[in-house]
């Protein structure tokens, strides 16, 4: 099968500007190379300031590659121009952290669900409040939260509205920058199984980027492992899990409550 | 530390430079000039008007004039003036040491008016006599000052306590130098007055809100925990907290001492830059004007750099990250 | 009571004072331009309601005034005859929103003049003057805000949303405006542009004077929105959905402005009102025969005239209830932008 994405080479350096002197470059992403099958998951585990944001972003065309390439549909993103890629948008979508940012504050959920679909220009706006609807149906939301504001919601319910409105373009990959790190414990497990329900009746492919190795251990099939701009391990969830070599993976280990026992109860497809 | 000092400068003398560029770029597209109503004198003759434009050098290009103008103002001359014929440095200097008399005073008085009234206002918010002050504050902040000096001239005048005007009474010179004092101080009440009362009200909400911020740190907790005293307490680790903000505030007075009197004084007759600026400007005496500009924003640039000099002394943080660089 | 009802009631209450200028010719009894130089300097007349020969009168009346002989400014009343106070008298005509010509009048005192307020030294009625005034002064005001609030806008969008080299250029620009000490800017320009110029363009000069002095802090102001909004990570979606610059300014970015707008429209307003009276009063502003609260009260700098005739001070005393409106919106608005942000 080929992979959605294939990654080759990636380089993301942040240009510093000191005002009377060059301060050296600072790179983000230093020549990784990964790819996804379609409906699967790749985790990508880091702590923070390892590059998994840059590369989120650059993946998701929000930032412009330093070099590398990006294969996605048989063409490579990083050489598109703007009004290209805004073809190919759709079928990427990105999913923030915290959703009190990531959704506009002031505009009501069906606002912010639809703002996809108006802005590629797919739909009249009355159509859009059906597709509105739709959308919060399908990851479990009523329609009576349409009228509502986000300050109304509660984190989970508002991370719901965030990946309805990412899904309303119904893309075949899905970006999944820390979505679970802001909510509370108990919630993360409904979102995480949400996203499982979505993946497995949509195909999708997932990027879940994490800092957190038990949710990673509960959605992913590989696991990439990611330290400094380049990636340290890479391969099937079970084997990183039942082997750690490195220490950032063993700290990564430690710190979260299971016992290593429990991480090769690696989740049942 | 040297190089934050020098950064700094660096960065006035360029707001200084910019200003006087812009100053110069203004009169120069401005239609008009000092010799327009002699123009309209017929006993003055076209050749005669010319050659005093040449004299005066109107007629060169604006970066000759520009050039010339900077090396007077290193001479400490500031141009020439039209209408008095002599260096503008030295009539800017006699005035502007009138206006800083009124203005450092009415400053010195409002802040130590304001600091100990704020603090005594943020400690127990909500107080009769607290509630008075912050309505008292509200009426001086509403009155404009144009008003302000107007309506006390007014009464001054049908009173007939306060002199209306002027540095000086009629006689001064005959005064032995205690009265003088007397004298130049009576005249300073009104002026004095208005100034203190349109500065005032800003102050003391700036204050009152720096104080009541720095109350609620938790270390303040902790500091009362172990015993320290309420007097000690607010001046060893209160206001300290709070002079950030008021440092800003401190500069921004500093910087003012030239600007803020300009209409008090115009209304009120005395003897500053306000009025003689003001009467340059009806006449269109050229340096005269950008002479003044200069000067103030020399004064309110300094007063930021003063500010900055004190932040970096008082807040450690500034420090450590200058030495870093 | 709210936050939001003290709003409203704020609101409202400045709306009904600007409203009340602004049908200066309703409610004034004159034409502010009519003189009679046999009447200068008259004091206000009080209004009776008990006659001399002790009857109760419901609605008020007057006694015309008249100089005493062989003086020039002192008068007495005429007792021997009340004038009642007219409601709705037609009188001079006038213009609502200069285009529609009216000629009723709240107030009239028929075929005498009736000087509520006094009059000045052209025997001009000092409440039309101070009516029709606020209506150049408020306006000077008000276009003088919306003007700088828009250059402001518009600088600060493009210095925070570009960046860049535009971002350096502009703001180094606004470091110079904000150097400059307001009030002498303020001079300085009007004094380079010519001074004997008619009313209405004395007027135009007067408010894009104001305007160009004060652009520089509301665009800081917008710049640091902006380029906080810019990262906020709901544009960032916008973006990644493929939304357009000029989309995303539309409706993601100038919308997080609207606070910072507000609330310096509030603060501007009384600021450049009172930069108009202050111009006016020192001959740099509106000139003779236009009203304006500034020009009105350059007399005062008269000693006789400030001696003498104290009702040529109220002038100054109309911009006061404005003050405190605009006072009040600001801090309100402040208030209820505060609490908003606790989410």
């Amino acid at each position: 099968m080929e992979p959605i994405i294939r990654v080759e080479d990636l380089v993301k350096r942040h240009a510093r500007r000191g005002l009377w002197r060059r301060v050296a470059d600072f790179t983000a992403v230093d020549s990784i190379s990964f790819s996804i099958l379609p409906g699967t998951t790749l985790a990508l585990v880091g702590e923070s300031g390892s590059g998994k944001s840059s590369l989120a972003l650059c993946l998701a065309g929000l930032e412009r590659v330093t070099s590398g390439r990006i294969w996605f549909e048989g063409r490579d993103l990083a050489a598109l121009g703007e009004k290209e890629l805004r073809a190919v948008r759709p079928r990427i979508q990105l999913v923030f952290q915290d959703p009190a940012n990531s959704l506009n504050p002031r505009w009501t959920v069906e606002e912010i669900v639809v703002e996809p679909l108006l802005v590629q220009n797919r739909v009249s706006r009355r159509e859009g409040d059906a597709r509105a609807a739709q959308a919060l149906e399908r990851v479990g939301l009523a329609a009576e939260y349409l009228d509502r504001r986000p300050r109304d919601l509660s984190g989970g319910q508002r991370q719901r509205v965030a990946i309805a409105r990412a899904l309303i373009l119904e893309p075949k990959l899905l970006i999944l920058d820390e979505v679970l790190s802001a909510l509370d414990c108990s919630i993360q497990a409904q979102i995480a199984n949400l996203l499982v329900e979505m993946q497995r009746a949509y195909g999708l492919a997932y990027l879940f980027i994490t800092h957190d190795l038990r949710m990673a251990a509960h959605l992913a099939d590989e696991i990439a492992v990611m330290s400094e701009g380049k990636i340290v391990e890479q391969g099937a969830a079970e084997k990183i899990l039942q082997g750690p070599r490195r220490s950032e993976l063993r700290s990564l280990v430690g710190a979260s409550p299971l016992k290593p026992e429990t991480l090769g109860e690696v989740r049942q497809r | 530390m040297t190089r934050f000092l020098l950064r700094r400068i660096a960065h006035a003398a360029f707001l200084l430079f910019g200003v006087s560029v812009l100053a110069f770029s203004f009169t120069t597209f401005a239609p008009g000039n000092y010799f327009d109503d002699m123009r309209l004198n017929p006993q003055i003759s076209a050749e005669r008007l010319t050659a005093l434009r040449a004299d005066y050098q109107l007629d060169r290009p604006m970066v000759v004039r520009y050039l010339r103008w900077a090396r007077s103002v290193l001479h400490g001359d500031l141009g020439l003036s039209f209408a008095y014929n002599t260096a503008v440095g030295p009539l800017l200097w006699t005035r502007a040491r009138n206006t800083l008399l009124l203005t450092g005073t009415a400053t010195v008085l409002a802040w130590m008016l304001a600091l100990p009234l704020g603090v005594w206002s943020a400690e127990k918010p909500g107080r009769p006599a607290d509630v008075a002050l912050s309505w008292a504050t509200a009426v001086l902040l509403i009155i404009p000052d144009l008003t302000l000096a107007l309506g006390l001239l007014v009464l001054a005048v049908r009173s007939g306590w306060l002199p209306t005007g002027g540095l000086v009474s009629v006689g001064f010179d005959g005064f032995s130098a205690a009265y003088r004092v007397r004298d130049v101080a009576w005249h300073m009440v009104l002026p004095v007055t208005v100034l203190v009362a349109s500065a005032l009200p800003v102050l003391l909400r700036h204050v009152r809100a720096a104080v009541a911020e720095a109350l609620e740190a938790p270390f303040l907790r902790a500091a009362e925990g172990h015993g320290i005293s309420r007097g000690r307490l607010l001046y060893r680790y209160v206001l300290p907290a709070a002079a950030y903000p008021l440092i800003a505030l401190f500069g921004f007075s500093l910087g003012t001492l030239l600007s803020a009197s300009l209409l008090v004084e115009v209304v009120m007759s005395w003897p500053g830059l306000g009025p003689f600026l003001l009467e340059a400007i009806l006449a269109r005496d050229l340096y005269v004007v950008i002479g003044g500009v200069l000067l103030s924003t020399l004064f309110l640039v300094a007063g930021n750099f003063v500010a900055d000099l004190l932040l970096f002394w008082v807040d450690p943080r500034i420090r450590a990250e200058a030495s870093r660089r | 009571m709210s936050t939001r009802s003290r709003l409203l009631l704020c609101v409202a209450g400045l709306g009904a004072l600007h409203l009340g200028v602004a049908c200066a010719g309703f409610f004034a009894p004159y034409d502010p331009t009519a003189q009679d130089r046999e009447h200068p300097y008259a004091p206000p007349m009080p209004l009776h309601f008990v006659d001399a020969r002790g009857g109760f009168h419901l609605l008020p009346f007057f006694y015309a005034q008249e100089l005493q002989a062989g003086t020039f400014d002192q008068y007495e009343e005429n007792r021997s005859r009340a004038i009642p106070v007219e409601f709705f008298v037609s009188g001079a005509p006038y213009h609502v929103l200069g285009v529609f010509p009216l000629r009723i009048h709240l107030l009239g005192g028929g075929d005498v003049q009736m000087y509520l307020l006094g009059s000045d030294g052209y025997g001009r009625d000092l409440l039309s003057r101070i009516l029709f005034g606020g209506q150049v002064s408020l306006l000077a005001g008000l276009i003088g805000a919306g003007l700088t609030l828009s250059i402001g806008l518009c600088i600060g969008t493009v210095a925070g949303f570009w960046g860049g080299w535009k971002d350096e250029v502009l703001m180094r620009v606004a470091e110079l405006f904000l150097a400059l000490p307001w009030i002498y800017l303020l001079f300085a320009m009007r004094a380079f542009l010519p001074l004997t110029v008619p009313p209405l363009k004395a007027f135009l000069l007067v408010v894009i004077v104001i305007a160009a002095v004060g652009w520089a802090r509301p665009a800081r102001m917008v710049r640091g929105i902006v380029l906080s909004a810019k990262e906020r990570d709901f544009v960032r979606s916008a973006r990644g959905f493929g939304a357009s610059d000029a989309y995303l300014l539309r409706r993601h970015i100038v919308p997080e402005t609207a606070s910072v707008v507000l609330t310096q429209a509030a603060i501007l307003v009384p600021q450049f009102v009172l930069a108009e009276m202050t111009l006016s009063f020192l001959g740099l502003g509106v000139p003779e025969p236009v009203a304006s609260w500034g020009n009105m009260l350059s007399s005062l700098q008269h000693y006789n005239v400030l001696v003498s005739y104290w009702w040529m001070y109220l002038p100054a005393l109309a911009m006061v209830p404005f003050f405190l409106g605009y006072l009040l919106l600001e801090s309100l608005l402040q208030g209820s932008y505060a609490t908003s942000k606790i989410e």
